[in-house]
Formats: structure tokens, C-alpha cells, sequence
């Protein structure tokens, strides 16, 4: 294969011969069948699972489906149902948006706090990382069923230990109040991943950044201010985007805490759906509604018009962040 | 390649979701007979719920109907839920009989003719509907449509603890909601720090089958009325709701979440009735075989469940449910698979067999006559329940079992005090609305 | 800190006055108890874990914080009650075919976007953020309908065949790395005759095995603790059930007691953790792979 011939060469200007121009067609053609070949995967997945979906979910939004026979087209119904007939959706949005309120900050702050610690911990900072680390490696379902377990209010470990000091648990997964709390607890369990990244960015910071402060007369408050935030602004950005967009499809956890947490089971063979959001609806989430309406009640025209909304709030959130992180992200290199 | 790309995308969901049989609304309306089984050797599937000790009852019943049936092979898959069940009946693969435990499900399933309509069948081989008492035939049909069979059923009556009730000093299980509410009063046994230690009754919502379809009978409460409105804010509904309020603020709602969170597992050994943390318990016909089996030396009494004070003839009926049967349309051997179909549901050994082994209440009248049934002193209270004529069922919805759980939604908060008494009235129009609109959005758009 | 002196006298260093000295130690002491104290807490719900899954049932349900007798029998009666090595099986074949699938199909991606120059390059890098940031519900549905449309429900396939055609989340994380490898390995590989297949198949992916096998462990993780995925698609089918599904309805299915439920909870966790303390420094550096270059 030839290579192109002189670089910069401007068409006309010299007298660059037509076999030349004809070859270097021929190469930008084939290097751009190359990106094809390379690319075509990802082209056919994006089609077939992300670009159909979200065409036939469009449509869907506008039928009655209930799997088992044809969608029946039913204009807006849906979105009328949806903004004026269902007492259940405004919840599920106000359980989200709690969580993705309270819980995501929360994460950042407390992986932030204790990667600070670590990070000024002489020794021990491989243990300390690993038993951090531990708990993201445990799967949601198993996480979830073992702190259900643990917070029992009335045999469970915590409120065990917490009346030998004198103290009368809460209920915790049990109680309305405090269901969404105790999620956030298992949230928290969570946060090693974040934390080992802060960990790594907080190490990064040019020590004499710190020096310089230090010099100043800066403490260690105006100096995490000032020096260790804006240096790391972009990683915090990054986990409280993915913390936001983890907040819009939390299901896992709500799903099997309200299904296990739930007193036995009408019927025999428990039918669990039928405790999603136990307590008294504390832990619907907007997903797990979604779920419930599309694959518990027969309406996944419903669903979709459901998943559609999702969508919209999940581009405008997104965007609202990332437009406005030049506000708060300092420009990689940190303070000059 | 991306303009191509794009057409793709613009033809499938024509293709996904509309053309390609997506699902027949309805190609068997057809009278003529459905064809026989012709004898040749076939292995069919059979979907059930049970598990462990139940599912090998259910399995020695296959067998028996294996023998009279040399042809046809079952394959039994157990622990089956009705998600499973709809999931298979969309997926494409699913058993050639289904049973489920819930009757919730046979509006979704006989509307939308996912189950088949058993009609043709029934009348060309003489299957009388008669023979089913009126309330097993209200949960087996939909919109006049069958499409399930019933396979035993349950009712629901009141479990005591004797031992605890001569303690006490109590005589006779209790008739009245009133006197249920004394007699647990008595009955309670608190620890030292206030928490309940042994409950008379647990009147909680969603605690083991304390559920609000199982009340309704013996207040005489209507899901809906004949145009199919939701009807919960009725006078009957309000009145249970209030017993109910009374007694679990006597207890104190934290007092008894607490002690629910500590209770065992219904469907275990550690029950709290078979373990003596629970003096009186609504429970199924279906208990007294897993006392039998968990708690042999548990000294307990069955009557039927207390009733509303100011209508004491209601006494002696109690909520009934059942399992059912069905055929899903997608079935691959669908001759073979009525055949057992018709054997669980009506041949008199089979429902003898269930019946003794399950101690499930069968749902033929020559089944309940029949001679085979081995009705010891705590069981023959729940057939006495089945034949009254004051026993009701739930009517099945369009919704599946959304406006159960939608009503189970207002009553976790009314229970937890969250609902002031002057708002009960409201509260319950509200889910009315609420089931109504479930409803309307699942009905739109079709042809009246 | 002191001033240099250019004169022989030897650099004496400030005698660290005795309070400051004390307060930074104090200090170090209060920072070492709160870690100590947090990994504590982290590890105390492991340690409850284990001590429930030796317990008999009735004590589970008791406030007994120590098993006794322990129960070390409740493993093998896991393995009786569920078929575990199925749903661990059937969570081994999708983790790894999602892997290799995820590796075959997003590295030559990853590659174009990073290290060739094409017209649309980064509008496609944009909705590959786009397609990253979509909860997974909003297209669900209709690819439930399509799949159920091809009979696949019930088995693993319509987990696994996604992964085969590029996944945003390796697309992006790859594509950052290779950003990072200088053009000159690409360019002399160019100058010497090679192909573009070529130079990613062998040149790049040598340098870039760190993100390979972070990338890889990152999916490999993904799958054997997914949930949503395996509930929808195999939860009709128990002989196709993966680990988190089968554990999410042990209790169901057998009305089951917490201390084989924690049993069963911790033998799912096991391999995942075995991995993990395996491939320690491979997993932390893919982590800050994550965060550090995004």
C-alpha cells in the first residue's frame, strides 16, 4: 500500500499527477471501509437496541398491549392515564427524585470524606482500600437481601446491638420513614468504587499546590477548599453524573427490599409483586413502577409512555449537569 | 449504509409488532368440536404452584392419571407463579396445562385469550358446568367467557389455639367481630419491655393471609357492583375497616410491625400459629395438613371466621378461592392436554386423592360427597364453609390483580394511622377512582 | 523552611516544638479510629452474613448474635435445596460469553473512534454517551417484544447477543485509552506496511492490556450480578436461572429460613471475591481507569 503522497499538497498548485490523486482517493476510500468494518458492530447494536427500541416505544406509548394479543392503538389515553388517572406515578417520581436528591449527594460526599482519610493514612492504605472495595463486589440481590436481613427490626443484629447501649431501633425496612434511609445505608455500603477513584485523584493533586497553600497559611479546611476540590472537580463531576443516571434506574435493590421485607404472602405461592413499594409505597421507584404496570397489570402500552418520560427526564438531566459543569469544573491542570 | 440503516429501523416495528400474528384476538370463537385425542403417544407439560410435600401429592394424582392414560406422559414443573406463567404465554413457550394459585389473573387471561376458551371442549365431551358450586364458577370465567377449570379450592375459617382459649377462660371460638376483638384482647401476652410476645390476633393488613378479600365475605362487602365499578366506599367495607383500625391501635402499629417483622415464615415450621406466637389465625382448609405435618402435637380448634355483629346470619360462610386450570393458546398438544385437564378437575378419585393429601376442598358436588374423603374434626368445618351459601369469591378484573393491590395500598397507610377516620369515606372514593381509571385504560379503545 | 546559609555551619533543623508535635500525633490517632471504625462498619454486614449462614433457623430469628451450635451443614443443604451449580453455571456461560462478545465487538470501535480520522467521528462518540446514559427501562419493552417475537425467552440469549454488538460503557473507557497511546507506535506501524487491522490487533492491544482486562473484569462483574436482565428474560424458566435470580426467589420457593438464604448469599459472592483478590491491582487500576481519564 502506497502512502499519500506529499503531505499538504494543494490540489492545483503543483503538479501533483492524476494516478497520485486517484490513489489517494482510493486510500481515504479504504481507510473509510475500514472504520465501517471496524464500526459495524456497533452500528447494527445501536440500531437494533437502542434506535428500534426507542422508535417502537414511541409507538407502543400510544396502544394498549398487553402481550398476549395485538397493541391496540389508543391515541393519548396512556398520557392521560398517566397525568390524571394514576395516584401511583407521582409518588414514584417523588421516591426518585428523594433518592437522587438525598442519597446520590450523600454518596459523593461520604466516598469524598473517606478518601480523604485514606488518603492521609500513613499505613494500612492497601487494607483499607480493599475492605472499602469489598462491598461493591457483592451482587445488588445479595446485598440487598443480607442488610434486609441484618435491619430487622425485631430479631436483627443492629437493632440487637443498638438496645444492648440503650437504644430502640427504628423499624427500618419496615417503616415508611425509614425504608428509603435504610436503602441509602445499603447505598452508602456501596461506595468503594467512587471512593477508590477519589482516592487516585486526591493523590494526584501536585503536592505543591498543597505546599504553596500551606506556605499561605491555608488550613486543612481552606485547603481541601481550595486546592484538593478544584483539582479534582472533573472526577466529582463524573460520579455525581453517573451517580444521577444510577438514580434514575434504581430498581434491584427497591425491588428485592420491598419484596422481601414485606410480612409473608397472600396466597400460597407468594406472588411478591404484590408487596412492591412495601412500605405503604415508600420504596416505589419509578422503575419499579414501570415494571409493575407493564408486567404485572398487562400495560405495557403504559410502560412505554412511562419509559418515554424517563428518557426525557434523564436527557434534560443530564444535560442541565453537563452544560453547567463549566460553572463548576476547573479545566484539567487544576489552579495555574 | 446509514440510509439503509435507517430503513431498516423505520420497518421493524411493522414487522416486530404488528403483521406477524402477533397474537389472535380470538380465532377459536369457531362451535365446531375441537378434535379428539387421537391415542398416539404424546408427553405433555403441566405448570403447577406447589412445592416440596404438596407438589409430590400432586405428583402420585399425575401418576394415577398416567396409568388410566398409558398414551400420555406429564411432565410436571413446580413452584410456578402466574409471572411465569404470563411470561411463557408471551414468550411462545409455554406448558400444555397451567395451573395457578391466584384466580387474579383469569380476567387478564380469558380476555385476552391468552387461556382458551374451554367451551367447545366442555360441550362436546358433556362437561357440566353445574356440577361446579356458583362461586368456583364466578372465578373460572370472564366477560361469560371460560377459560379455567378449577382444581380444589380453598376457604378460610378461624384457627385457635385450645390450649390458650382454656387458659383463658374462653369457651367457644368467637361469633361476632366483637367478641373476636375481646377474646384477643384476652388472649395477647406481652413481654417485659411492652412488646408482644404472644398475639391474640393479628388483625395487620398483608400479615400471612390477613388480606382484604378474605374479610370481605363476612362484612358481605362487593368489589363492584353489576356495571363493574369499583365500589370500596361502602358501608360494609367501612365498617371492617374500622374493627380493624380499633384493634391494631389497641395493639399499637409499631408494636405489631414489629412483631410481624419477627414472626416466621408462613409456609414454614417456624409459623406463628404452629409455634405458639399466635392464640387465633385466618388461615386456608390447606393448614391443617401442614400442622399435621410441622406441629403434629398442636392442640387447635377450626370454626368459621366471626362476622359482621349487625349481620349474624353470615355466620357460617367465609371467603373461598381456588385454583385453576387452563390451556394456553399456544399450547402444542392441546387435545392431550384437556384430557388431563378433565381428569384433575372432575374425576372423583383424583379430587379424593387431592383432597386427603392436600386437605384442599374439592370443587365438584360429587367430589364433596365423595366416600374416598378422609374429613377429620378439623377439617369437615371447611367443607361445611364451601357448601354455605353465604361464601363469596372476588370477581376476576381486566387488571389482574391491580385493584388489590391498589386497595392494599390505601389500607398500609390506614393502618398505619395515616389516614384520619373523618377521611375514610373519601380515601376509599379515591381508590375507587383510581381502580376505575386502571380499568378504563385497560379496556380502551375496544369495541363495546 | 530554613533559610540556606551559604557557610559550613551545618542546616540545623527548627526543633518541632513538643505541642505541635503532640497535636499532629493526636490527630493521626483520631484519623487512624475513624478508619478503623468505618472498616468496621463495612465489614460487619460480611461478618453478620457469615455467622447467620452457620445458625439453625429458629436461632436466625432470635436476637442470638453467635451461632451455636454452627451449623456448617446449612452449605450442603443450599446445594439440596436449589440447584445452585445450574444457576452458577448458567451465570458462568453469560458472564463469559458477554465478555469475549463485549471484547470482540467494542475494541475495534474504540479503536476507530480513537485512532482514525473520519468525517462523523464525534457525533457517533456522542451517542455512544447517549445510548451510556439511557436507563435501561426505557428500552426494554420493546426489546422484550422483539425477543419474545424470536422465542428466546427463557434462555440466556437475549442477555449475551447484545454484547456482541459493542457496549457503550467499554466503548467509551477503551476509546479514552487508547487516546492516551502516543500516534508514533501507530504511525511507524503504518510506515512499515501494516494494516489498520493490524496495527489495533496486535500493536494496540499489547500496549492497552491494561484496559483489556479492566474492561474485561468490569463486564465480567456486570454480568454474574445482574439482576433486571436475568429476572425478565430467564425468570420463566428455572433451568435457565442465573445466580441473583435464583437467590432473589430462594425464599420464595421454599419459605425459605435466613440462614440458608445467607448461606446461598455468601456462595454467591464467593467467586466474585476469589476474582477480585486475584486480579487486586488489575481491578483498582481499571477502577481508576474509570474515573481519572473521563
Amino acid at each position: 500500500m502506497t502512502v499519500s503522497g506529499v503531505a499538504g499538497a494543494r490540489p492545483g498548485a503543483l503538479a501533483v499527477a492524476p494516478e497520485r490523486r486517484a490513489a489517494k482517493r482510493k486510500a481515504q476510500w479504504r481507510r473509510r471501509r475500514m472504520v465501517l468494518l471496524m464500526m459495524s458492530p456497533w452500528i447494527v447494536g445501536f440500531t437494533v437496541f437502542f434506535g428500534y427500541p426507542l422508535i417502537a416505544n414511541a409507538y407502543l406509548s400510544f396502544t394498549h398491549y398487553d402481550l398476549l394479543s395485538s397493541p391496540r392503538w389508543i391515541g393519548t389515553r396512556n398520557y392521560d392515564f398517566m397525568f390524571s388517572g394514576d395516584k401511583q406515578i407521582w409518588p414514584a417520581v417523588k421516591n426518585t427524585l428523594w433518592f437522587i436528591a438525598i442519597a446520590v449527594p450523600l454518596q459523593v460526599i461520604f466516598a469524598f470524606g473517606v478518601a480523604q482519610i485514606v488518603a492521609r493514612a500513613r499505613s494500612g492504605v492497601g487494607f483499607f482500600r480493599t475492605v472499602f472495595y469489598l462491598p461493591t463486589l457483592a451482587p445488588p440481590v445479595a446485598a440487598t437481601l443480607a442488610f434486609v436481613f441484618l435491619f430487622n427490626p425485631a430479631t436483627g443484629p443492629v437493632n440487637t446491638i443498638l438496645s444492648k447501649i440503650g437504644i430502640e431501633g427504628p423499624l427500618w425496612f419496615q417503616s415508611p420513614s425509614w425504608s428509603k434511609p435504610s436503602l441509602t445505608l445499603l447505598a452508602l455500603w456501596g461506595v468503594g468504587n467512587a471512593m477508590i477513584i477519589f482516592l487516585a485523584a486526591i493523590l494526584d493533586v501536585p503536592k505543591h499546590l498543597h505546599e504553596s497553600a500551606e506556605l499561605d497559611g491555608a488550613g486543612w479546611f481552606n485547603r481541601m477548599r481550595y486546592v484538593t476540590l478544584p483539582s479534582i472537580s472533573p472526577v466529582i463531576l463524573f460520579s455525581v453524573v453517573i451517580g444521577v443516571i444510577q438514580g434514575l434506574q434504581y430498581f434491584d435493590q427497591a425491588y428485592v427490599a420491598s419484596t422481601v421485607a414485606a410480612p409473608g404472602a397472600a396466597g400460597n405461592a407468594a406472588d411478591s409483586s404484590i408487596n412492591l413499594g412495601y412500605p405503604e409505597g415508600s420504596t416505589l421507584m419509578y422503575p419499579v413502577l414501570l415494571y409493575q404496570q407493564g408486567f404485572r397489570y398487562f400495560n405495557m402500552g403504559y410502560a412505554a409512555a412511562m419509559s418515554i418520560m424517563l428518557l426525557l427526564v434523564s436527557l434534560v438531566v443530564t444535560l442541565l449537569i453537563v452544560r453547567n459543569s463549566n460553572r463548576w469544573v476547573h479545566a484539567a491542570g487544576g489552579v495555574k | 449504509m446509514r440510509r439503509s440503516a435507517l430503513a431498516i429501523a423505520a420497518l421493524l416495528p411493522a414487522l416486530a409488532v404488528g403483521a406477524c400474528g402477533g397474537g389472535g384476538s380470538g380465532g377459536n370463537s369457531s362451535s365446531k368440536a375441537p378434535p379428539k385425542y387421537d391415542g398416539k403417544p404424546v408427553t405433555i407439560t403441566l405448570w403447577h404452584g406447589f412445592t416440596s410435600r404438596e407438589a409430590g401429592i400432586l405428583n402420585g394424582v399425575v401418576k394415577d392419571f398416567e396409568r388410566t392414560h398409558p398414551t400420555i406422559k406429564v411432565k410436571t414443573v413446580g413452584g410456578v407463579t402466574d409471572d411465569k406463567i404470563v411470561a411463557a404465554l408471551r414468550g411462545g413457550n409455554p406448558p400444555d396445562v397451567a395451573q395457578s394459585f391466584s384466580t387474579d389473573n383469569t380476567g387478564a387471561f380469558c380476555g385476552s385469550g391468552g387461556w382458551i376458551d374451554l367451551k367447545p371442549y366442555m360441550d362436546r365431551d358433556k362437561v357440566a358446568v353445574a356440577q361446579f358450586p356458583k362461586a368456583v364458577q364466578t372465578y373460572t370465567t370472564f366477560d361469560g367467557k371460560r377459560c379455567a377449570l378449577p382444581m380444589m379450592a380453598d376457604v378460610y375459617g378461624l384457627y385457635y389455639n385450645k390450649d390458650m382459649f382454656k387458659k383463658a377462660g374462653i369457651a367457644s371460638p368467637p361469633k361476632t367481630f366483637s367478641e373476636l376483638t375481646a377474646d384477643a384482647k384476652k388472649l395477647t401476652v406481652k413481654n417485659g419491655d411492652g412488646s408482644i410476645k404472644v398475639a391474640g390476633f393479628d388483625p395487620t393488613f398483608g400479615f400471612y393471609e390477613s388480606v382484604h378479600a378474605h374479610y370481605a365475605p363476612l362484612f358481605n362487602a362487593q368489589w363492584q357492583d353489576t356495571s363493574g365499578k369499583s365500589t370500596l366506599a361502602t358501608d360494609p367495607w367501612m365498617k371492617l375497616l374500622r374493627w380493624q383500625k380499633d384493634l391494631v391501635d389497641w395493639y399499637g402499629y409499631g408494636k405489631l410491625t414489629k412483631f410481624n417483622a419477627g414472626a416466621g415464615e408462613e409456609f414454614s415450621a417456624s409459623n406463628a400459629f404452629e409455634k405458639g406466637k399466635l392464640a387465633m389465625n385466618m388461615d386456608g382448609e390447606f393448614r391443617t395438613a401442614f400442622i399435621a405435618d410441622e406441629a403434629p402435637h398442636l392442640n387447635y380448634g377450626v370454626a368459621p371466621m366471626p362476622v359482621d355483629d349487625s349481620q349474624p346470619e353470615l355466620y357460617g360462610g367465609g371467603y373461598v378461592t381456588g385454583n385453576i386450570i387452563g390451556i394456553p393458546k399456544t399450547a402444542k398438544n392441546k387435545a392431550a392436554a384437556w384430557e388431563l385437564m378433565k381428569y384433575l378437575a372432575t374425576d372423583p378419585h383424583a379430587l379424593a386423592t387431592l383432597t386427603n393429601g392436600l386437605k384442599n376442598v374439592p370443587t365438584t358436588a360429587t367430589g364433596l360427597k365423595s366416600p374416598e374423603i378422609k374429613a377429620d374434626g378439623n377439617f369437615q368445618p371447611f367443607l361445611d364453609i364451601f357448601e354455605n351459601e353465604h361464601t363469596q369469591t372476588n370477581p376476576p378484573t381486566a387488571i389482574g390483580s391491580a385493584n388489590q393491590e391498589l386497595f392494599q395500598n390505601f389500607l398500609a397507610k390506614w393502618q398505619a394511622g395515616k389516614v384520619p377516620d373523618s377521611q375514610l369515606a373519601s380515601g376509599l372514593k379515591g381508590v375507587d377512582q383510581q381502580i376505575d381509571a386502571q380499568i378504563q385504560n385497560a379496556t380502551a379503545g375496544q369495541a363495546p | 523552611m530554613a533559610t540556606a546559609v551559604p557557610v559550613s555551619r551545618p542546616l540545623v533543623r527548627r526543633e518541632v516544638p513538643r505541642e505541635i508535635r503532640r497535636r499532629r500525633f493526636l490527630v493521626a490517632v483520631a484519623e487512624h479510629s475513624v478508619l478503623i471504625g468505618l472498616a468496621i462498619a463495612f465489614l460487619a454486614p460480611f461478618v453478620f452474613i457469615v455467622l447467620t449462614s452457620v445458625m439453625t433457623d429458629h436461632q436466625s430469628l432470635s436476637t442470638n448474635l453467635w451461632p451455636q451450635p454452627a451449623k456448617f451443614s446449612n452449605y450442603s443443604q443450599v446445594f439440596k435445596d436449589a440447584p445452585l451449580l445450574t444457576y452458577a453455571g448458567n451465570t458462568f456461560l453469560y458472564a463469559t460469553l458477554a465478555t469475549v462478545g463485549m471484547l470482540i465487538s467494542s475494541v475495534p470501535v474504540a479503536y476507530a473512534l480513537a485512532c482514525m480520522r473520519w468525517r462523523g467521528r464525534n457525533v457517533v462518540f456522542g451517542l455512544v454517551l447517549v445510548s451510556m446514559m439511557l436507563p435501561p427501562q426505557v428500552t426494554v419493552v420493546p426489546q422484550y417484544v422483539m425477543w419474545s417475537k424470536l422465542h428466546l425467552i427463557g434462555t440466556i440469549w437475549p442477555l449475551v447477543l447484545p454484547n456482541w454488538f459493542g457496549d457503550a460503557f467499554s466503548i467509551f473507557l477503551l476509546r479514552q485509552f487508547f487516546l492516551t497511546i502516543p500516534r508514533d507506535y501507530a504511525d511507524a506501524a503504518r510506515v512499515d506496511g501494516l494494516g489498520e487491522f493490524r496495527i489495533m490487533a496486535s500493536v494496540m492491544t499489547r500496549l492497552a492490556r491494561p484496559a483489556l482486562v479492566a474492561v474485561a473484569l468490569f463486564s465480567f462483574l456486570y454480568a454474574w450480578n445482574d439482576f433486571f436482565g436475568p429476572l425478565l428474560y430467564t425468570g420463566e424458566n428455572q433451568g435457565h436461572w442465573t445466580l441473583s435470580v435464583g437467590l432473589a426467589q430462594f425464599r420464595h420457593l421454599h419459605s425459605v429460613q435466613w440462614n440458608l438464604t445467607m448461606a446461598a448469599t455468601l456462595l454467591f459472592m464467593a467467586p466474585v471475591i476469589a476474582l477480585f483478590f486475584a486480579a487486586q491491582k488489575k481491578f483498582v487500576e481499571g477502577v481508576n481507569l474509570t474515573g481519572v481519564k473521563g
